[in-house]
């Protein structure tokens, strides 16, 4: 950075307050479920893993946890194809119409997600499926489907048509020139998009609570239930399992493709 | 024939099968429609959002009748004229636009120097720090994050106790229109800053140091060249940060404890509270018409490319 003192005062102090504004909830999280006391209280009394062991017992926070990884299961299983199809047909080909098919394949982005999640609601209702799981998981890769597909053509494009071309004089045949050609040259952002995908219908909150059925809730919306009634450290401890996976998704994004990606003018 | 036969490995037995009956499912002459075959499975899974906003529109119409707490058979508007004329509706939509329009004005003061100093600075090491303090939050979801700020700032939260170590008596944190604010504004930031980012890349640093062996100040070379030059950033991370405020269910519906709703809450009473679904799917589809016009703005600033899908190749 060029510039004087004052100019670096100034921005640092903006950016240190971002700083606090976006790390404190998480660090607070960490630290209170590292507390030995009974209730959440500040400065802690310290420290213990008791509840850790806690929700190691308690068998509804468990089950709802795994729904959650079902959930992002099927939502990443079905965004994976479908995804990564319209990627590369969005990327490789000229397609009649693609301004307009481009804008529907948004629709996701553009429409509130408290609109999607009513209008998924009432379809579903009506289809007879409301209170099940797996719509949970199509719903989830319905409203992120535009991730999936947005890092599929970005890696895509990278992908010269000469190399599909040099392959077919070869004498290989359209089946082999994708398996062998295309999907190789996608793979990075199959997997970033799919990371993106599991990592985002795992925090689902507003789409499973419209969704999913009292007995049937996941991680995110059982928090949210207990969180209104009252704040115990074993949430916390749950919690965690949130920032750690999270973690681990920025870890193998910054592996994968660099997070310096997102900072790239187009 | 033995040896051609190890020379012609299952695999490729295999692979030759796969691509007759390939050949066999599409073949050649349909080569024009490919791609539309590729884009069919997810044109199909977006059409479950039309599916829904179609049922949405349908409920939209129908009244609930209050005696039998059935919805009417036949068509009306009379939730629409309820929505625009009724006081409650009116005041919880003025208290939504009136907090996304402050969200948004503090998100962009926040997100500028965050981003001018993530794309300007010298040290990687800085930048992937930066990168990592944005992510982190956007992928921990918002329960988490507004379950942090419980503890921050809750009537026993660390705050309040602080606070009582000096002797002053606890404040009330929560559950006003200004945490739900704030809140938001720390759900917004890793947003703004991600999309004003690429902006502010495209600004070339050596127009700064023109600017200051021309004398310019800093803060004056901020104001005619940085700040101009990333308009459309600020623009695009203005309008989607607006757009995710209006929205929100979860900031105000935990951080404003049921007195701040915004209109996705009163959405979701209409469904939950009042089993008012002709409402409820009115004032869903009100919102979705604001969010979409909202949204196509971007698009008419931006192109459709905005969100970087598709077709730009070199």
């Amino acid at each position: 950075m060029t510039g004087s003192l004052s100019k670096s005062i100034v921005i640092w102090t903006f950016v240190i307050a971002s700083l606090v504004m976006l790390s404190a909830p998480t660090i607070v999280v960490l630290g209170a479920s590292f507390t030995a006391g009974n209730m959440i209280t500040f400065p802690p009394e310290g420290l213990s893993l008791k509840w850790y062991a806690a929700i190691s017992q308690a068998s509804g926070l468990r089950q709802a946890f795994f729904r959650s990884l079902y959930v992002a299961t099927i939502c990443t299983l079905i965004a994976i194809p479908v995804g990564t199809l319209a990627g590369i047909a969005l990327a490789k080909y000229r397609v009649r119409f693609g301004h307009g098919i481009q804008i529907y394949l948004l629709l996701p982005f553009t429409i509130p997600l408290i609109g999607s999640g009513i209008g998924m609601m009432l379809a579903f209702g009506n289809a007879g499926l409301a209170g099940q799981l797996w719509p949970l998981g199509v719903a989830c890769a319905v409203i992120n489907l535009p991730f999936m597909i947005w890092a599929v053509t970005a890696s895509a494009s990278n992908l010269s048509p000469d190399l599909e071309l040099a392959a077919a004089n070869c004498g290989a045949p359209p089946l082999q020139r994708f398996l062998y050609i295309t999907l190789p040259a996608v793979m990075p952002g199959i997997i970033t998009g799919s990371l993106l995908m599991f990592i985002l219908a795992l925090n689902e909150f507003l789409v499973s609570l419209l969704l999913v059925d009292a007995r049937n809730v996941t991680l995110p919306v059982q928090i949210y239930n207990s969180i209104r009634s009252i704040i115990t450290p074993d949430l916390a401890a749950i919690s965690v399992v949130f920032i750690a996976c999270a973690a681990i998704a920025i870890a193998v994004l910054d592996r994968l493709v660099g997070l310096d990606v997102f900072l790239k003018s187009k | 024939m033995r040896p051609s036969r190890a020379a012609y490995p299952i695999r490729w037995r295999v692979m030759d099968i796969l691509e007759q009956v390939a050949g066999k499912l599409w073949p050649r002459s349909f080569s024009a429609g490919l791609p539309y075959l590729m884009l069919l499975p997810a044109l199909l899974l977006v059409g479950v959002l039309v599916w829904g906003l179609v049922e949405i529109g349908d409920s939209s119409l129908r009244t609930l009748d209050t005696s039998t707490f059935l919805m009417s058979e036949n068509y009306t508007l009379a939730n629409y004229q309820r929505a625009l004329s009724e006081r409650f509706f009116t005041t919880v939509a003025g208290r939504s636009l009136m907090g996304s329009l402050i969200v948004t004005v503090v998100t962009l003061i926040f997100a500028f120097p965050y981003s001018y100093l993530m794309v300007r600075t010298q040290s990687s090491a800085l930048r992937k720090f930066l990168l990592v303090a944005l992510f982190l939050p956007f992928f921990i979801g918002q329960v988490v994050r507004a379950y942090g700020w419980l503890i921050i700032l809750g009537n026993q939260g660390m705050v309040n106790e602080a606070l009582g170590l000096v002797g002053v008596t606890p404040i009330r944190l929560l559950y006003n229109y200004p945490a739900v604010l704030f809140g938001l504004v720390q759900y917004m930031l890793p947003f703004a800053v991600l999309m004003l980012a690429p902006a502010m890349t495209a600004i070339p640093a050596e127009l700064e140091s023109a600017a200051s062996s021309l004398g310019a100040n800093w803060i004056s070379s901020f104001r005619h060249i940085v700040l101009p030059l990333s308009k459309p950033g600020l623009v695009g991370a203005g309008l989607v940060v607006f757009t995710l405020s209006l929205t929100d269910f979860a900031i105000p519906a935990i951080l404003g404890g049921g007195s701040q709703d915004f209109i996705a809450n009163a959405i979701y009473d209409q469904f939950f509270r009042t089993s008012d679904q002709g409402m409820g799917a009115t004032l869903s589809l009100l919102l979705v018409a604001v969010g979409s016009i909202l949204v196509g703005l971007v698009f008419m600033v931006f192109g459709a490319g905005t969100l970087a899908m598709g077709g730009d190749r070199k």
